[in-house]
């Protein structure tokens, strides 16, 4: 950050001479320094997962949640500060029930995404508000299909097979980028049925253990939810047996490779 | 009056040139009744569980009596919908009252508080007739009545509802001892000086007669009396006291407790 | 005046409001924002009901409740829509039967069904429990009474039947236009209060005593009252059809039946004299 005391940082309605709005990019800083947020996309669904960061031994278990639901069929976890993240699904509630009262249809998730992404981007216009520091990971079923996008301060949105945020992003990416291919290589080959969620539930959980770094992070508690067939297709938590197992594994998997180290 | 809800071919008089307007009307009449009796250091507060409208009997068990704090009793008759809101917004305000001054409002002045509310919408009144029982400070029994629009006084007696003009005039006779002349050389009458024991059975006369003879009165019967502190419940608990299929259950005190003492009992009427 | 300041945001911009919000309008004395021009004359109340569901029964048996209503919304004297459903479910274990103006429905199924999707999108996060039939029943009332008191009443009897979880007990309750409110083991609104309410009282009481403190009704036993109760509104009650639906809310959740129809006998009509084309 070599442009700090120069005067264009305060504020997000002066750009920077070389073109940068350096209070956006400060709150990609706020996004890094969050647990991980994983959302995949599976053939027959959608799975979000976050690692949970745990500031005290005091909190109640299962508390403080990251992943909210935006309607029956749409989930969003968030990166970054947990109050903003807060705010901002009490926000898209309020448009995908607004959508439902006009329209009389569910939103679907590109539109949702698009509302979303233009609120968050009004934060970046006016030099009296600070932008979101999140990174918003959109997740849900409609008419179209499982659909996953990925928020950034900037209102910046994008659609994704998989996508990560927060506090170790890059190594989680790489985890999704193999996942990806190896299914997408399965089904050019035409054998191969695609990423199942329950699948995925596993996958999801394993990289999250293996972004997290026992020694310099505190401790975690990992948080999924899934839409998809056996959820009845809405937004639900994954099953307490099924996100056991998966940590099992995670956990086993952790072992494995570090055997081979 | 209640035998018709229009007179009969009362439309015959009326020009027929004009179009009929139709509107909204917001009130129903909820039929039932309810009564009260204070004595020297209790209060007794009844009314029947019937709810009806016209004809039809919408349940045999709903609430006309409730009790507000440890020493105050509520009875509504009229429509049930305004009874009940009305009742939920009188506890409400207790609450608040409670939260600022630490201590449960006095009867005297929860009776000035709902004539306050009753008035306050004097112009789209609720209409309910309120019957309000309980001890006042100085420890004695006391009975508050008021009309829909929140004229009120303190009585030794009060009955209201659909069966008020049976009732009124029974009391009237046994409470405040009208068209009777006390004994040559006895002591003179003195209305709300009563024994326990006369005063619940003047109650079970009052709601078994209404009963037989109104419509809208019947099903079952809920009687809260509430004592003053340190007086005695022998007349009540006592070996005997109660009458046959009567039910009684003590009502724990509401908040610190200060020795009143609250307690309802049930009994069935008839059901035709 | 619409503001710009983003402390102001909050709300989606509703359907109705003026789409100018970027001060492209140019006169300067035009309240934006504000639909001055929406309203002619006052705001429109029901004032009588238009489309209309007669009777709903209600009926508390062993292992829980059971709600019938038949699929017929009249217009008038017209029998204008003979398939609609007038049992509607909210949530897991609560389901309304609703008589009344038809458009006032489905006003409340919006509203009750967007309340119910948020309230189940907030357990997620908050993992707050749901809305008890109590819950639900408590809010009907509260909103019946205000409409009723701002003379602009919600023009329908409402039996709400449900399973308290908790009390693992079953639930039935009637609110009407007026705010009226009561319970009972066995209710009906409309004509099913004089043609079917004696008729399931009479079976109630045949096993569980007037105190209700025998044992309840079996499941078909239940089944068998109602389809009677049908059967009586559609011989007697003009404006209803022998097409209907028994909804069953258990434990186990809200079930709504296929539509049905009662067996009915009209042979009896032939020998009557004095009606129709006979000649002697």
């Amino acid at each position: 950050m070599t442009s700090i005391g120069t005067g264009y940082d305060l504020s997000v309605s002066t750009y920077s001479p070389d073109g940068r709005l350096f209070q956006v990019e400060y709150a990609g800083k706020a996004v890094e320094a969050a647990g991980v947020a994983i959302g995949l996309r599976c053939s027959d669904g959608i799975v979000l997962g976050v690692e949970r960061l745990l500031h005290s031994k005091l909190l109640v278990k299962g508390a403080n949640r990251r992943i909210a639901s935006l309607d029956e069929h749409i989930g969003i976890a968030s990166a970054g500060l947990l109050a903003d993240g807060k705010h901002l699904a009490r926000r898209g509630r309020e448009e995908a029930s607004s959508f439902r009262e006009n329209y009389n249809s569910p939103v679907s998730v590109q539109i949702l995404s698009d509302r979303i992404s233009a609120y968050l981007q009004a934060y970046t216009c006016y030099g009296s508000v600070r932008p979101f520091g999140l990174s918003s990971i959109i997740g849900g079923v409609d008419k179209t299909g499982p659909k996953l996008f990925c928020i950034e301060p900037s209102g910046v949105y994008y659609g994704y097979r998989a996508v990560a945020s927060g506090k170790g992003k890059a190594l989680a990416k790489t985890e999704l980028e193999k996942i990806v291919n190896k299914y997408l290589d399965a089904e050019q080959s035409g054998q191969g049925a695609g990423l199942t969620c329950r699948e995925a539930v596993d996958e999801v959980a394993r990289i999250i253990y293996l972004v997290h770094d026992d020694n310099k992070d505190k401790d975690f508690e990992l948080e999924m939810t899934w839409i998809c067939q056996e959820s009845g297709n809405k937004h639900r938590p994954v099953p307490d047996d099924l996100l056991k197992s998966a940590e099992e594994k995670a956990k086993a998997a952790l072992e494995e490779g570090m055997e081979e180290d | 009056m209640a035998l018709y809800h229009n007179q009969p071919m009362a439309h015959a008089q009326e020009p027929t040139a004009a179009p009929i307007e139709h509107r909204f009307n917001p009130y129903s009449d909820n039929g039932g009744s309810i009564l009260a009796i204070a004595g020297t250091d209790f209060s007794v507060i009844a009314g029947d569980t019937r709810q009806s409208e016209g004809y039809n009997i919408q349940t045999r068990y709903a609430r006309k009596v409730w009790q507000l704090t440890d020493k105050a009793v509520l009875a509504t008759n009229g429509f049930a919908a305004d009874g009940n809101n009305f009742v939920k917004r009188v506890k409400q305000r207790l609450e608040w009252y409670e939260h600022a001054h630490h201590k449960p409002m006095g009867l005297k002045s929860i009776a000035r508080m709902i004539q306050t509310m009753l008035y306050g919408k004097r112009f789209f009144p609720y209409y309910v007739y309120n019957i309000l029982g309980g001890i006042e400070e100085d420890g004695s029994g006391a009975v508050y009545s008021f009309d829909p629009v929140g004229s009120y006084e303190r009585e030794a007696c009060r009955a209201a509802g659909a069966a008020q003009s049976l009732i009124q005039p029974f009391l009237d006779n046994q409470i405040y001892f009208k068209n009777q002349q006390p004994e040559p050389g006895s002591q003179p009458f003195i209305p709300g000086n009563l024994p326990l024991a006369t005063v619940l059975s003047l109650v079970v006369d009052s709601f078994t007669s209404a009963t037989e003879r109104h419509i809208e009165v019947g099903d079952g019967m809920e009687i809260y009396i509430v004592m003053a502190r340190d007086r005695t419940t022998d007349d009540l608990l006592g070996e005997g006291k109660l009458q046959k299929g009567m039910e009684i259950e003590e009502l724990g005190t509401l908040g610190e407790g200060q020795g009143e003492r609250t307690f309802l009992v049930r009994q069935a009427l008839k059901r035709d | 005046m619409m503001s710009q300041h983003p402390a102001t945001w909050g709300q989606p911009t509703p359907a109705n409001s003026s789409f100018n919000q970027f001060n492209t309008f140019p006169l300067p004395q035009t309240q934006r924002g504000q639909s001055s021009h929406a309203h002619h004359g006052p705001v429109g109340h029901t004032q009588q009901p238009l489309v209309t569901g007669t009777s709903v029964l209600g009926l508390k048996y062993d292992g829980g409740v059971m709600i019938a209503a038949d699929n017929l919304a009249s217009y008038g004297s017209l029998a204008r829509f003979r398939d609609i459903q007038r049992l509607h479910p909210l949530g897991q274990h609560t389901l309304l039967g609703v008589a009344g103006d038809m458009s006032d429905f489905q006003w409340l199924k919006k509203e009750l069904d967007a309340l119910l999707r948020e309230e189940d999108a907030l357990a997620l996060t908050d993992s707050h429990p749901s809305l008890s039939p109590k819950n639900i029943y408590e809010l009907l009332s509260n909103l019946f009474y205000a409409r009723r008191s701002k003379m602009n009443p919600v023009w329908n009897a409402v039996l709400v039947g449900g399973w308290d979880k908790v009390k693992k007990e079953s639930f039935l309750a009637y609110v009407d236009l007026l705010g009226t409110t009561y319970t009972a083991p066995t209710l009906a609104t409309g004509f099913g209060a004089h043609l079917a309410q004696p008729l399931l009282r009479e079976a109630y009481e045949a096993k569980a005593g007037i105190d209700g403190n025998g044992p309840l009704l079996t499941k078909e036993e239940a089944e068998k009252v109602l389809e009677d109760c049908m059967k009586v509104l559609f011989y007697r009650d003009a404006r209803s059809l022998n097409k209907y639906q028994i909804a069953t809310i258990t434990s186990e959740g809200v079930d709504i039946s296929d539509s049905k129809s009662a067996d009915t006998y009209w042979k009896f009509a032939e020998g009557l004299r004095g009606y129709g084309a006979q000649t002697q």
